[in-house]
């Protein structure tokens, strides 16, 4: 009786291991509608993290306000969150937090992992990219090239070494010198809010813009086209294509909740039933059942849908703004 | 035994002084025994009631409460409670300092998106850093050693003060925020062993005080201002500036908590407690500057936009600000447009008197979520109503302070032109003026100016386009619909004009002119002095037909203090005394 309790303890204990290290959610909350300046039952706020596909959330490291917008996780299991504050490092999984950057790095927005090097990270800010290439010792200041620093996003590419891509309010910039030089690369004078990579044909690129809608390259990023049949709402915060048919692609917009495309970005049709809150800032699917997918809202909360976006349920911090989603 | 001596030496320094200093000594000392019966939290009235030795067990129990309390923290919380600290350690038991050092590992210290966040979160860092030197990361919230802390903290500091002083605030000639910059300095000043630091910190506090100096008026900070909110723009002297004013200039006559109506309302109202426990004293030559008033004057200044950081060309864009200074008013403005987000003050008129309320201005209550986004990260659809749940008023069509891309002013000496060209479809198409109720006198002439009398003070207000009144409980509302629009000014006083009647003849004899004002936006107005002046709104400013050119413009200039742009060099005057700050040399000469 006793190994066989053993037998299927360890059979849990591995497949949470295994389910924890192949799909782990990360969450990060801005603020929150119930926050109150001064106010001394303030809800905690920061990164939250989930190893069950969102049944139950954990929150780590900081719980006070710092605007901390976006988490990711690298290769090897650093954690890197983008805040107020700078550039948030964990190596212990939460427990333990060094702020990596310096006075010089501030309203960072993004944090990007380079998936071939995890010791190469980009801090994206306001004041422009930042790059490590030592794990978070050294910063260097990355904005040759651009006409306003301001960027939202950076999308390191898979498919071509040093090759980036960065959302600016200017258009979308490309280097192809991991950074050092930048040079805009289409949809000039368009405030780009992320950009991502198709995880099938690394030749697709997709683009959320403030009141431009969607934009796609078909060419590694040589031309782009505005595909909006059906997009009533404009201003894309979020992007997230499905891991097994990228075909299917989400839109996360402000005012108009998630909308879905199944042809791979050229009709889209609105998804919001049971979404309360119609302002999406982060999206996600999960890869081992794209039937999941997550929806971050600025003050609603984050939602979930298990039909491939049909519906959506209240998952978790109610009036919360769910700035960043990642998973790993 | 160390602890006895130096409560000892605190009551009898109290009691001593008691008996009659200087002025600035007495105020000091009322400012502590008023702080050290405060019954509410605070680092502030935890440190008067410890060096007053008045309450020690209730100091040490708030204290206690404010270093158990996981739920603040923050930067406003880091400064205050090392500088609380630094004041009283002597005194504290071991089991509570022990708990001031816990919070610097386990609290979230946020450093903010301001520069008064950020000058108090590195100032706190800063002397944290210092008090425990030689101790690893795991001991500190961020992560970071005691000498990484402190070579950061340092090199902002540095950085910060390397601008001030030559390129001016962000947050400039708040009454507001001015308490987070000179309570800092003051407590860096009082701690800093590293002799550069506390001598910057020294320089620091001599330039605030003399950049508040020169636009004092009897309690009031006068002039234009960023960082200003409405209670205090529609009652001057119930910013928190009027606390400092009180303890180092002596003005205005009353305590600022003795009258309820000018209270400060703002949180951390007992800020200037650590000016009373501190060893900075303000140099005679400033106190001077912020008194005398015997001779009008002009002082220009040159500020810095805070960051811009997307939606424009440069990042901290000049500021151009004028004030004329005068025994019974001063009339000050900046130029106009966005200056900085949310909290701009473009222009008044603040008049010396024993009432509240003793201003006059006009507004366009400008809002937009592209504005916000110059200024902060966040996404511009989303910024307005999230600003609007901390700074209620944002969005209100009737708020008392706006940054508005459609107004524009041209100030000479006591007379000022303010134009509005308010786009077709603009949310709030109006313009607002705010009249106080208190006024001895408003007057609608038949010649189109409105007179109003306060006091010594003589106000004249020439709207160019038709306008409603709006009754109000302190005020009246002054209200034009018009979006080409503006106004012309001009102020006088009994000094300067003998009484109220010879005033409103001289005025009303000059009409401004503005002939087919729709297409042109240019007014001409002759001053009763005979300057002629001439403005267009986003073209020419004109004075007895030469154009003024604000590339000209000095950091500081006037009769009590000059600096030239960006030369780190900061000059008072004061009849044959003169005050040097070298910031290039961190070093004050006299």
């Amino acid at each position: 009786m006793a190994s066989r309790l053993l037998v299927i303890l360890l059979i849990v204990l591995a497949s949470g291991i295994l389910f924890g290290q192949q799909e782990t959610l990360y969450m990060t909350v801005l603020n929150s509608r119930k926050h109150r300046l001064g106010a001394r039952d303030n809800p905690t706020v920061g990164l939250f993290v989930s190893t069950d596909a969102g049944t139950s959330w954990q929150h780590r490291g900081w719980r006070g306000y710092i605007r901390t917008f976006y988490s990711e996780v690298g290769p090897d299991g650093t954690i890197w969150s983008a805040c107020g504050n700078g550039v948030l490092q964990s190596t212990d999984n939460g427990g333990r937090w060094r702020i990596a950057t310096g006075w010089e790095i501030t309203e960072v927005l993004k944090v990007k992992v380079d998936p071939s090097n995890p010791a190469i990270i980009y801090a994206v800010t306001a004041y422009g990219i930042f790059k490590t290439i030592d794990h978070g010792k050294i910063w260097y200041e990355k904005n040759v090239g651009f006409q306003n620093p301001f960027t939202s996003d950076v999308l390191v590419d898979r498919s071509k070494n040093l090759q980036l891509f960065a959302a600016t309010e200017e258009g979308v910039f490309r280097s192809r010198d991991g950074g050092d030089h930048w040079l805009l690369a289409g949809l000039e004078g368009k405030g780009i809010r992320t950009i991502v990579q198709d995880p099938k044909d690394f030749n697709k690129l997709y683009v959320g813009t403030e009141d431009d809608g969607f934009c796609l390259s078909g060419d590694g990023g040589n031309t782009w086209n505005r595909s909006n049949e059906g997009l009533q709402h404009r201003t894309v915060y979020a992007i997230a294509v499905d891991g097994q048919n990228s075909r299917t692609i989400f839109l996360g917009t402000h005012g108009g909740g998630v909308y879905r495309s199944l042809d791979g970005g050229k009709n889209w049709e609105q998804k919001g039933v049971g979404l309360k809150n119609l302002d999406v800032h982060s999206l996600v699917t999960l890869p081992s059942n794209s039937q999941t997918v997550f929806a971050g809202t600025l003050n609603g909360g984050l939602y979930r849908s298990t039909n491939g976006g049909e519906s959506w349920e209240f998952n978790s911090q109610e009036e919360a703004q769910v700035w960043g989603l990642s998973v790993r | 035994m160390k602890k006895i001596v130096f409560i000892c030496t605190m009551c009898l320094s109290f009691a001593v002084s008691s008996n009659g200093q200087s002025p600035f000594e007495q105020r000091r000392l009322q400012l502590l025994e008023v702080a050290s019966v405060e019954r509410e939290r605070g680092f502030q009235t935890v440190t008067a009631k410890l060096l007053a030795g008045r309450d020690r067990e209730y100091a040490l129990t708030m204290l206690d409460s404010l270093t158990s309390d996981e739920a603040i923290g923050g930067m406003f919380y880091s400064y205050s409670l090392i500088g609380c600290y630094l004041h009283t350690r002597v005194v504290l038991p071991d089991s509570l300092r022990k708990k001031v050092r816990s919070a610097y590992r386990n609290r979230t210290m946020y450093r903010g998106d301001t520069e008064n966040h950020w000058v108090t979160y590195y100032t706190g860092l800063y002397l944290a850093a210092q008090t425990w030197p030689h101790q690893d990361g795991t001991e500190w919230f961020n992560g970071k050693s005691s000498s990484e802390n402190f070579q950061e903290s340092t090199e902002w500091l540095n950085h910060w003060i390397r601008m001030s002083a030559r390129i001016g605030q962000g947050e400039f000639d708040s009454p507001t925020y001015i308490s987070v910059f000179i309570t800092p300095m003051l407590v860096l000043y009082d701690f800093a062993q590293d002799p550069q630091m506390k001598r910057k910190a020294q320089m620091m506090l001599d330039l605030l005080f003399a950049d508040f100096a020169v636009e004092h008026l009897k309690g009031n900070y006068a002039g234009g201002h960023s960082r200003d909110y409405p209670e205090d723009i529609v009652n001057p002297l119930a910013a928190p500036s009027t606390f400092w004013a009180w303890l180092y200039f002596g003005e205005p006559e009353f305590a600022p908590w003795s009258e309820a109506r000018f209270r400060p309302r703002h949180r951390g109202a007992w800020e200037p407690l650590f000016g009373a426990v501190s060893s900075y004293r303000l140099p005679d030559i400033i106190y001077r500057i912020a008194t005398d008033r015997t001779k009008p004057y002009v002082q220009t200044k040159t500020k810095r936009v805070r960051n811009i950081i997307r939606f424009g060309a440069e990042k901290n864009p000049p500021v151009f600000k004028y004030t004329y200074m005068t025994r019974h008013y001063a009339l000050g403005s900046l130029q106009g447009g966005i200056l900085q987000p949310i909290q701009q003050h473009t222009w008044d008129v603040t008049y010396a008197s024993g009432k509240p309320y003793n201003t006059l201005f006009t507004l366009h209550p400008f809002f937009s979520g592209k504005e916000l986004a110059m200024f902060f990260p966040e996404e511009q659809k989303f910024l307005s109503d999230e600003v609007d749940r901390y700074h209620k008023v944002y969005t209100n069509p009737n708020k008392w302070n706006s940054s508005s891309p459609y107004e524009q002013t041209f100030q000479h000496k006591n007379a000022l032109i303010v134009l509005y060209n308010i786009e077709q479809g603009a949310i709030h198409p109006h313009i607002d003026g705010f009249f106080p109720k208190n006024l001895e006198q408003r007057v609608v002439d038949k010649s189109g100016w409105i007179f109003c009398k306060a006091g010594d003070t003589y106000m004249a207000f020439f709207p160019l386009k038709p306008y409603e009144w709006i009754e109000e409980e302190i005020n009246w509302r002054w209200r034009s619909h018009e979006l080409k629009n503006g106004a012309v000014v001009e102020i006088g006083s009994s000094t300067a004009d003998v009484s109220f009647d010879r005033f409103r003849k001289k005025v009303s004899a000059s009409i401004p002119l503005f002939k087919n004002f729709e297409e042109n936006l240019t007014v001409q107005y002759t001053t009763r002095m005979g300057d002629r002046m001439k403005f267009t709104f986003g073209g020419e400013r004109v004075l007895n037909g030469k154009h003024v050119d604000f590339a000209r413009y000095r950091f500081f200039d006037g009769p009590y203090l000059q600096s030239e742009y960006k030369s780190g060099i900061i000059t008072m005057l004061y009849k044959g005394s003169k005050r040097v700050l070298d910031f290039n040399e961190v070093s004050i000469t006299e």
